[in-house]
Order: C-alpha cells, then sequence, then structure tokens
C-alpha cells in the first residue's frame, strides 16, 4: 500500500503570536516556537501503524508550508515516514484551505496513493475542512473524524468509526482511495526512534516551489483579525497570588459553595 | 427553487431543532438571505418536514432517495446537487456538526463555491470565526458567487418558533449515484460513562496542567466541595492523564453544574460546547487573552502549578 499524511507546521502556543499592527493577520513573533499540528502526528501514527501491520507499506509525509515547514517534514521522517514532500510557499499568513487541498492534491493525483490520512483540523486556523476539499478535489470517498482504522487489504476495502456527537460512533465502510481526517486519541503516537533520526539525517525530501502563478489563487480572504471582547460580566481578578486565592475563597463562600 | 440562500440539514439525525433554528436566523442577516429554503434530506419522515415548515415560516423542500438512510457524504451531495439543478444559491449554510463539517466541503468543491466552517459572527459578506483555540478572532470575505457555510451551534439567536404562516413543503425522490463508502450503523461509545452527572461542582483539567502528577491537585480542589466531580479537556484525556469519562465538550459530555472550575483550558469551541451552560465560571490561566475568560464570571490570570497550592492552603486554612 501507498499512504500519503498530511502535516501542518502549526506556533506551539498561540500566546506568542501577535496581530500585524494593521490588525489583518496573526503572525509569529521571534518567541514564536513550531511544532506539528498535534491531530497530524495522531494521523501519521496510523499511517505508520498501518505500515507494521500490512507488508510493503510505504508512508509518505506532504506539507504546504513556508521554508520552516521542513523542520515539520523532518520531524515526520524522524517518526518513520519513508518520504517527505515539501510543497514550499511564500511566508504569507493565510494560504486558504482550497489552496492548500488544490497543492496536496496536484502532487497525489497522479501517484496512486491507496490512502490519503489527514488530521481532522489544523490547531492554527482550526478550519477542520482541508481533508474533506483534497477528498472532493480527487474525486475520492472521505471519511472525517475517523477513530478506528481497520484496512482490509485483499479487499481493497477499510472498515471505519468515525465520531459523531452525544458519544456515538459511526461504522463506515469504504473502498480505497479514499481520505480520512484522523481524530485526537486513536493512538498513541510514538516518539521518533533514534535509527529514523539517523536515517532522516542523510535524508533529502522532495522540495517543490510555488510561488506567484502556481499558487492557486485563493476562494476567501482574511481580513481582519483582533482578540476578542472578554464579556462585561466577566471579572478578572487583581492582586498577588495570595490576594487572587484570598478573594476567590471569599467569592465562593459567598456563592455557598462551601461549607 | 429561485431562493438564493439554503439550508441544509438531516431529516433525522445530528441536526437539532434548535440547530435549524439559529440557521434560519444567520440565513436571514446575509445579504438577499431574507427567505431561506430549508433542504431536509434523508429518509422519508413527512412529520420533520411540516414541523419545520411550521416553526419556521420557510418553505422546505424534503429530499429522499437510496443511501440517504444515514448520513453519507457522497450521497448526500449528489442528492443536493441534484435538487439544485440549474439554480444558483449565493448562499449555502448547515450547522457546524459532524456532519455539517464532513458534507460543506464536498458541496463546495462541486459548486466552485467557498467553504468557510465555524462561523459565529456576521457582518455584510464578512464572517466570523475564531482561530487559535479561540484566542483571536478573524474576519473572512469570500471570493466566489457562492459560499458554503457551516454555523456554529450556540452563536446565533434561535429564531423565535412561529406557527403563523407555515412555509410550503415539497417533497422530492432523487436518485444519488452509487457510493464508494456505505454508512453501517451508529452505536454508542462503549467507552463512555457519565461520571459528571450528578456533581454541583466540577474541577476541570486542562493541557496547561502540564503533567499528569499535577492532576493531584485538580482532585485536591475538587475534593474541596461536597458532590464535586473531576472534569477534563480532550488533550488530557488523550494523553491518558485522566480517563474518558472525565472528558467535557462537544465530544464528551456536556454540563451544566452550580459552579464549573477550569484549570490550564484554553476555551476552544469544542469544549466551550460541553460547558457553557454552566452557572458560575472560574477560569485560571497563565495567558491572559485565553478564551476561556470571555466566558467566565471570575478569572485569574496565574500559572496554576504555584497558585493552585496556594490556593488550596487558603482553603485549608479558611
Ligand atoms: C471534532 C473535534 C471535537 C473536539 N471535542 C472536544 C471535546 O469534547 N472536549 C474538549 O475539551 N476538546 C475537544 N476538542 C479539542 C479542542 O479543539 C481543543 O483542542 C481542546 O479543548 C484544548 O484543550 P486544552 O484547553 O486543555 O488545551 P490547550 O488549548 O493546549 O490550552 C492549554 C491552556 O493552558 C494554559 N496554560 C499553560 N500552562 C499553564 C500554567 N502553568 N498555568 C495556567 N495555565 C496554563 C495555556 O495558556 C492554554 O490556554 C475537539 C476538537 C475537534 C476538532
Ligand atoms: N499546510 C498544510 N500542509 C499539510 N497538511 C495540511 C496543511 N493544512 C492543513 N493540512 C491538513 O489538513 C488537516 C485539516 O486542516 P484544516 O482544514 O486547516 O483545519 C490538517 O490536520 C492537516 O492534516
Amino acid at each position: 500500500m501507498k499512504i500519503l499524511a498530511c502535516v501542518k507546521q502549526v506556533p506551539d502556543s498561540s500566546d506568542t503570536m501577535a496581530i500585524t499592527p494593521e490588525g489583518s493577520r496573526v503572525v509569529p513573533t521571534a518567541a514564536t516556537v513550531f511544532r506539528m499540528n498535534r491531530y497530524d502526528e495522531f494521523a501519521l501514527e496510523e499511517a505508520l501503524l498501518m505500515k507494521e501491520r500490512i507488508p510493503g507499506t510505504e508512508v509518505h509525509a506532504v506539507t504546504v508550508g513556508p521554508e520552516r515547514a521542513g523542520s515539520t517534514l523532518r520531524r515526520a521522517l524522524e517518526t518513520g515516514a519513508d518520504h517527505g514532500i515539501h510543497i514550499l510557499t511564500p511566508e504569507v499568513a493565510y494560504l486558504d484551505p482550497f489552496a492548500v487541498a488544490s497543492l496536496i492534491a496536484s502532487w497525489a493525483r497522479t501517484r496512486d496513493y491507496d490512502l490519503i490520512l489527514a488530521g481532522v483540523m489544523a490547531e492554527d486556523d482550526m478550519e477542520g475542512q482541508t481533508g474533506q476539499l483534497l477528498a472532493a478535489i480527487l474525486d475520492l470517498p472521505c471519511v472525517t473524524s475517523v477513530m478506528e482504522a481497520r484496512v482490509r487489504p485483499a479487499d481493497n476495502e477499510i472498515d471505519l468509526e468515525r465520531e459523531i456527537e452525544g458519544g456515538l460512533r459511526m461504522s463506515v465502510l469504504t473502498r480505497m482511495p479514499a481520505v480520512l481526517t484522523i481524530q485526537s486519541g486513536i493512538n498513541t503516537p510514538r516518539y521518533p526512534s533514534l535509527s529514523h533520526v539517523l536515517r532522516a539525517r542523510r535524508q533529502a525530501f522532495e522540495v517543490m516551489a510555488m510561488d506567484g502563478p502556481a499558487l492557486p489563487g485563493p476562494l476567501s480572504r482574511c481580513t481582519g483579525v483582533r482578540l476578542p471582547e472578554i464579556s462585561s460580566q466577566g471579572v478578572i481578578i487583581a492582586g498577588t497570588p495570595r490576594e487572587k486565592a484570598r478573594e476567590l475563597v471569599r467569592i465562593l463562600h459567598e456563592h455557598a459553595f462551601l461549607a | 427553487m429561485d431562493s438564493l440562500t439554503l439550508i441544509i440539514a438531516e431529516q433525522d439525525g445530528s441536526t437539532t431543532s434548535q440547530e435549524l433554528l439559529e440557521l434560519v436566523s444567520f440565513a436571514r442577516m446575509l445579504p438577499g438571505g431574507g427567505n431561506p429554503t430549508i433542504v431536509l434530506v434523508g429518509t422519508a419522515r413527512k412529520d420533520r418536514a411540516e414541523k419545520t415548515a411550521a416553526t419556521t415560516g420557510c418553505p422546505v423542500l424534503a429530499l429522499t432517495g437510496d443511501h440517504l438512510g444515514l448520513y453519507n457524504p457522497e450521497a448526500f451531495c449528489d442528492a443536493v446537487l441534484e435538487a439544485l439543478g440549474d439554480t444558483e444559491p449565493a448562499w449555502i449554510c448547515l450547522a457546524h456538526t459532524s456532519t455539517g463539517v464532513d458534507l460543506a466541503p464536498r458541496l463546495a468543491v462541486n459548486l466552485g463555491a467557498t467553504c468557510i466552517t465555524a462561523v459565529e459572527g456576521i457582518s455584510g459578506t464578512t464572517l466570523t470565526r475564531a482561530v487559535c483555540a479561540g484566542r483571536y478572532c478573524a474576519d473572512f470575505t469570500p471570493s466566489t458567487a457562492c459560499t458554503v457555510v457551516t454555523v456554529l451551534p450556540g452563536a446565533f439567536p434561535p429564531l423565535p418558533a412561529s406557527t403563523d404562516t407555515a412555509g410550503p413543503v415539497e417533497h422530492r425522490a432523487v436518485s444519488p449515484g452509487p457510493c464508494r463508502s456505505r454508512t453501517l450503523g451508529i452505536a454508542e461509545n462503549t467507552h463512555r460513562d457519565s461520571s459528571l452527572k450528578d456533581a454541583e461542582v466540577i474541577v476541570s483539567a486542562g493541557r496547561g496542567v502540564g503533567t499528569r502528577e499535577n492532576i493531584s491537585m485538580i482532585r485536591e480542589l475538587a475534593g474541596v466541595f461536597p458532590r464535586a466531580a473531576v472534569g477534563a479537556s480532550r488533550p488530557v484525556c488523550d494523553l491518558g492523564w485522566l480517563g474518558y469519562a472525565h472528558q467535557v465538550g462537544s465530544t464528551g459530555q456536556t454540563v451544566s453544574p452550580k459552579l464549573y472550575i477550569a484549570c490550564g483550558i484554553s476555551g476552544a469551541i469544542q469544549h466551550l460546547a460541553g460547558m457553557r451552560g454552566s452557572q458560575l465560571i472560574i477560569a485560571i490561566n497563565a495567558d491572559p487573552d485565553a478564551a476561556i475568560f470571555r466566558f467566565a464570571h471570575y478569572g485569574i490570570v496565574e500559572d496554576l502549578t504555584t497558585f493552585l497550592p496556594i490556593l488550596l492552603e487558603e482553603l485549608r486554612g479558611g
């Protein structure tokens, strides 16, 4: 089997990000540390588990992003992916999900992947739609929020459980090729092993530079960004930690939560 | 069908009547969205179509056909495209639920439309949604003739249910093509239980507690209150720091205790969905701009690893 895992680089925590003076986008600062989107760690792990179970399986990892995203791709190789593809884009703050999906589709279209795995959501933009877009662009079936996946290579089918609301699971059977979006908690992502780290160090990944006319035009524009207002009913308790604790205890007494 | 604005929901299944009423009030705020048509997809359940037309006053188109019993993305997409025919809606609205967010992108690609998800605000054609765990709001403007939107449940006030003029109802059979995926059934997730149901006070741990060991501070804090339980955000359960029975949120439990203390929880929409109804919300978070403070009645900006021991001391001393 051939599996493509989509991995996105995201800021480690959003409180190191800043809004540009014009208020048009959220950008990294010198303090921003980047890492792999956590949902994609689960997707990559699921691909690696399939590789362990099904002989002859190859796992490729793809990322769309600027130069720095290469470190996330390298991490995927260190974790055990066999091959990396970096679709290199300029350092623009907002690449819309359709543009990202189109770029991944242009790589995947002719390469006969049996499965394409993405995360349910990127932690920064929180679109939750790139995997579904990719499936639609490639005209493949798509199963979202996957919490269990059993591949039956002989039948070219895969049995899936997807998570829906209210603590329910939906069972789905799909033919391959297919796109799956992987939900957190499906597995326990592994750490890079020394042997993979050493191999990844020597291993080059493919870089496809995309800029200017090669970039698919965005279907939507991000026109402004701001910190949301704190609701007027809320009170931020001030003082030293000790004073805050005392005030909180007073409030809990006032509301009769403490005996 | 000549309406510029469509609302798409399942006949039965995940879109609740409340979410439908919220979708209608959202649709009415859209330019040209005054009289949206509601498209219900699924097996024939006449009562739902009639009831929807009565409570919303909107025209309802109920689609039935093969593979439309349980939600199936390919069949649902085909059904809607067939029903659309040559009409070119400007807006297609779905609820931001497991179904809505699954279907919306597929519809969008097939219609050459923009897809904008988890929308919680609108002004003209500019749609607002949360990014970075809710820390920021961002505005998005579509540049295509048609836009598919998923609307965050709870973000817009539901249209008051009216009974004066029911909208017209049309039932139509459609014939979606063969599907490559099949929905086999829906079952309860056996890993769940409802340990939080009866608690009057819930003290919840988020990823900000930092380590498995620090969960003991959360337990200790919960232990101070009678009828208290320990809750958790999803990542805390994924990390194995607490079992999934503790998970609060859209894919965990919905709780509405008298007091909810969120410790090291950012306040992502999926977590908020499960605890917004709590009577009193107290949040402890090191980031003064964390989204949780937008919903908290009392907020404490502190590192919980140093603050909780002081709080526990004060609670014991008092
Ligand atoms: C389809 C779907 C369903 C989901 N369902 C759920 C669900 O049911 N429930 C749920 O909870 N999530 C759910 N999620 C995940 C959700 O989107 C968030 O990722 C999650 O709620 C974040 O958890 P958190 O707040 O604990 O972690 P983070 O977002 O990582 O936040 C940690 C917070 O801790 C603070 N912090 C860090 N260190 C400290 C410290 N020392 N002291 C004080 N504060 C500190 C940080 O400032 C930050 O605000 C779902 C996601 C998807 C896509
Ligand atoms: N720039 C990117 N590079 C690689 N994969 C991506 C990128 N953006 C999104 N994805 C994939 O699509 C999933 C959903 O992202 P989103 O739709 O942006 O929330 C992510 O979890 C990734 O697997």
